[in-house]
């Protein structure tokens, strides 16, 4: 039925040049249209052209790796958004959070944000239960799971570091605590086990100004350089990281065989 | 070229990779330590000794400058109002007689030693002295230690 | 009537009873074992899998959070807008628990009657990616659009009052999402709970298919193929990670307190949070001669326990009872794992000892902040 020729409106546009110049088939009517659309799209080859039928059951996958990283596309565009008009300082950042709900029209912008973070760190904890529950782990996915734990912990990352931006006192005091734990990192923390051993005559090589958590913070406590570096971290560096990863991931995912098949 | 001589050069072009990438990461992390800090100054004046009431925690520097002072009849100690667990700022119970911590509930003495909750060691004492002009002098950038034995130190304590 | 209720909510989450209680019932929910197993079957668990279990259990869920919000106190929490993720993760972690543990039993079911799992289709059952799979994902695009819209217009995100770094709030707390981590700050000093734990947890999740051995059960749900790994991360997911994240976020309050969900949220609840080291029990209160001077000596009965706890349990676990699992893991992975599952069970060791002799270190040097 579907392989019958139809003239309308939607074929002659799958007809036209400019559609063929963009999608090479036209509209997927036929099995080899749609296989060809698959095949030929930079996006959709992510998918293999064909899957076992249990694959694509929300029963299966529940669409959590899929949403996982749906939630990532919207966390980058309202993000994007957000930067037009916020200031990394001590000076303005609380008030540019302020602002922004009413000097915005439809100031949801600041809401979508925080709240699709909230939903993504809960996605990818779901979409680990489940590939833990099919035993989706096993070889030959053993890496691609490693890779995948590597990127839990990064979405937990970049929420945490979004969450001193707002520089109000929830922020301040979560990354103060935050931070200090970093202070403890044994021997590479001041006051971690093992730091005062690291020492030359009496010259602490460990310390307040030189340990990990300077390193974080870039000042002795949460102030004007802790702000810039969450916030570098926050939009470019822990993105440019996970970004990569997905890329890997998703590859493996269609290089270990595609979705888990019951062997 | 000779067997021996290629593999000389080799383990010496192996060498000079390995130094100069160690070389940049070690540049790449030292970059993350700035040389000048931002940061408000490590010493002031608070006053003249008399200005503290006897036997009372002085609230006073709390906000600005991060401490309490504390006059006993022998003298004055200056006490860090960081908590030692993990950077949260206790607040001064008037009628427990106790520093408590909001945040994870650590107890500290009015002296600054811990007794309660999950801090693993007292309060810090700053250095205290009296300037030239007779006024305290506080120096945060000297910071003394209980559990290290360092409250003995003379400057840990201005005898008035 | 309502009021007795809610005491007796009170109570039973304390966190001495309410983990007590999740500890002992747990395995009889998730049989590592087949003596577990016989109990399960015995006592109707398995019953929780099935349509009716998954209706009970979300009715008991919203029962629950209904009280709680139509509650003074706890409405106060549950409203706030931060902790809607909270409410969300429970029921969501709720009903994908339900649907792979009934997707598990049934194929369990069907293989022990010698079909083929729900999930085999056999190699030639093959749809097209378009239209088969791209509709769903364009679906549950629009569904997750839909909602965090809903969610956003809503409910504002949160600001509080602008950072103020001499006035801590009370009580402070991280993210919800690290709010297990502050949780084990309780009972552990912070380059344990917050470094090396969290550490061994990213390490123990990426060693996982590399220690797990069982190459049955990969590509469909099962529980009876696999029980004790699922048993084991489950423990880890729901009751160290879920649950104490529901702990820290409903029932901590002000100076870190523990309050029932219906108990006012008070500054003024004093809880005694006098603890004692191993050492100062040994020396002062037993050996009654005083603390020794050096700090080894004086924790050297912490050090030697301590020891003993990560070196004598594999040799003797290794001759004995997991021989098999040995000869099939070689050594260095089996010790990883023991020592893995020892650090996991190290949590609530520290808990018990605190709850009951108010432990406050097992090995305590201050001197180099190292404290555990
Ligand atoms: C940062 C977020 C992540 C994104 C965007 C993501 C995305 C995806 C997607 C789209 C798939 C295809 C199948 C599906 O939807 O279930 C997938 C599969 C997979 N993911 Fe992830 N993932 C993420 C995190 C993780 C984590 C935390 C783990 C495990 C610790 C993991 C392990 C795997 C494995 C092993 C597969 C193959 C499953 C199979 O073949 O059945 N991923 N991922
Ligand atoms: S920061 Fe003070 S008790 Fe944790």
């Amino acid at each position: 039925m579907a392989d019958k020729k139809k003239t309308g409106l939607l074929a002659s546009i799958g007809d036209s040049q400019i559609w063929k110049s963009i999608f090479r088939t036209g509209v997927p009517v036929t099995r080899r249209q749609r296989m060809m659309g698959v095949l030929n799209s930079v996006f959709l080859h992510l998918h293999p052209v064909r899957l076992p039928k249990h694959a694509v059951k929300l029963k299966y996958t529940w669409c959590m790796g899929g949403l996982s990283f749906f939630l990532f596309l919207v966390l980058t565009i309202s993000g994007i958004l957000l930067m037009f008009y916020y200031r990394p300082t001590v000076e303005y950042a609380y008030t540019d959070i302020m602002d922004l709900s009413e000097q915005v029209p439809l100031g949801i912008m600041r809401e979508i944000h925080r709240w699709g973070a909230h939903a993504m760190v809960i996605a990818v904890w779901l979409h680990m239960f489940r590939v833990f529950m099919t035993g989706s782990y096993k070889p030959p996915r053993e890496f691609n799971w490693a890779v995948g734990v590597i990127m839990l912990f990064l979405t937990l990352l970049l929420s945490f570091t979004g969450y001193l931006l707002p520089w109000d006192q929830l922020a301040i005091w979560a990354i103060t605590v935050g931070a200090n734990m970093a202070r403890a990192t044994p021997f590479l923390g001041h006051e971690g086990p093992g730091a005062s051993l690291l020492a030359i005559g009496d010259i602490n090589l460990v310390s307040m100004t030189s340990d990990i958590r300077f390193a974080l913070l870039g000042g002795r406590f949460v102030g004007e350089g802790a702000l810039l570096r969450f916030y570098v971290l926050h939009c470019v560096g822990l993105p440019f990281i996970i970004a990569i990863l997905m890329a890997v991931h998703f590859w493996r995912v269609r290089k270990d065989g595609g979705i888990s098949t019951p062997v | 070229m000779k067997r021996r001589k290629f593999i000389t050069w080799l383990s010496v072009g192996w060498l000079a990779f390995a130094g100069a990438t160690g070389g940049f990461f070690t540049m790449i992390i030292r970059f993350l330590f700035p040389n000048v800090l931002f940061e408000p100054p490590q010493s002031f004046k608070v006053g003249f000794p008399s200005d503290f009431q006897l036997n009372q925690v002085d609230e006073r520097f709390k906000q600005s400058q991060a401490v309490w002072l504390v006059r006993t009849a022998e003298g004055m100690y200056a006490l860090s109002t960081v908590c030692t667990h993990l950077g949260c700022t206790p607040n001064w119970l008037i009628t427990d007689n106790k520093f408590k911590c909001p945040c994870h509930g650590s107890g500290f003495r009015k002296s600054g030693i811990n007794f309660e909750g999950p801090a693993p060691r007292p309060l810090e004492r700053y250095r205290i002295v009296l300037a030239e002009d007779g006024q305290v002098l506080v120096d945060k950038s000297v910071k003394f230690q209980y559990e290290k034995g360092q409250w003995d130190s003379p400057e840990a304590f201005l005898t008035t | 009537m309502l009021d007795g209720i809610k005491a007796f909510l009170d109570i039973l989450s304390k966190p001495q009873i309410s983990f007590t209680l999740i500890i002992f019932i747990f395995p009889f929910v998730i049989p590592p074992t087949m003596w577990f197993e016989k109990w399960h079957r015995k006592l109707g668990l398995h019953l929780l899998w099935t349509r009716k279990g998954g209706l009970y259990m979300f009715a008991f869920i919203t029962i629950i959070l209904l009280l709680g919000f139509f509650d003074e106190n706890f409405g106060k929490i549950l409203g706030k807008p931060d902790n809607v993720p909270i409410i969300i993760l429970i029921y969501s972690v709720f009903f994908f628990l339900w649907l792979s543990m009934s997707s598990a039993y049934k194929n369990d079911e069907r293989m022990a009657r010698g079909e083929k799992v729900e999930e085999d289709y056999g190699p030639d059952e093959k749809v097209l990616v378009w239209p088969d799979l791209v509709y769903i994902e364009m679906i549950a695009l629009i569904l997750m659009t839909v909602f965090l819209l809903v969610w956003s217009i809503g409910l504002p995100a949160p600001l509080e009052e602008a950072a103020n770094p001499s006035l801590s709030p009370n009580p402070a707390k991280a993210p919800w999402y690290f709010l297990g981590l502050q949780e084990m700050l309780v009972y552990f000093d912070p380059w344990l709970a917050g470094v090396i734990f969290p550490t061994l947890i990213i390490v123990g999740l990426m060693a996982l298919p590399y220690v797990d051995d069982n190459p049955k059960a990969s590509g469909y749900y099962s529980f009876a193929n696999r029980r004790a790994s699922i048993f084991i991360f489950l423990f880890g997911f729901l009751t160290l990670w879920v649950f104490l994240i529901v702990v820290g976020t409903f029932f901590r309050g002000p100076n870190w307190n523990f309050f029932g969900p219906f108990e006012e949220w008070s500054v003024a609840k004093v809880v005694p949070l006098t603890n004692v080291n191993l050492s100062e029990y040994v020396w002062v209160k037993m050996l009654r001669i005083g603390l020794p001077s050096h700090p080894l000596v004086r924790e050297v009965v912490g050090i030697v326990i301590v020891v003993l706890y990560f070196g004598l349990p594999p040799v003797i676990l290794a001759r004995g009872k997991l021989r098999g699992l040995v000869e099939r893991l070689g050594a260095t992975r089996y010790a990883l794992v023991i020592f893995l599952a020892l650090s996991m069970m190290a949590l609530p060791i520290k808990m018990y000892l605190r709850w009951t002799i108010n432990l406050k270190y097992i090995i305590a040097i201050p001197e180099s902040f190292f404290n555990i």
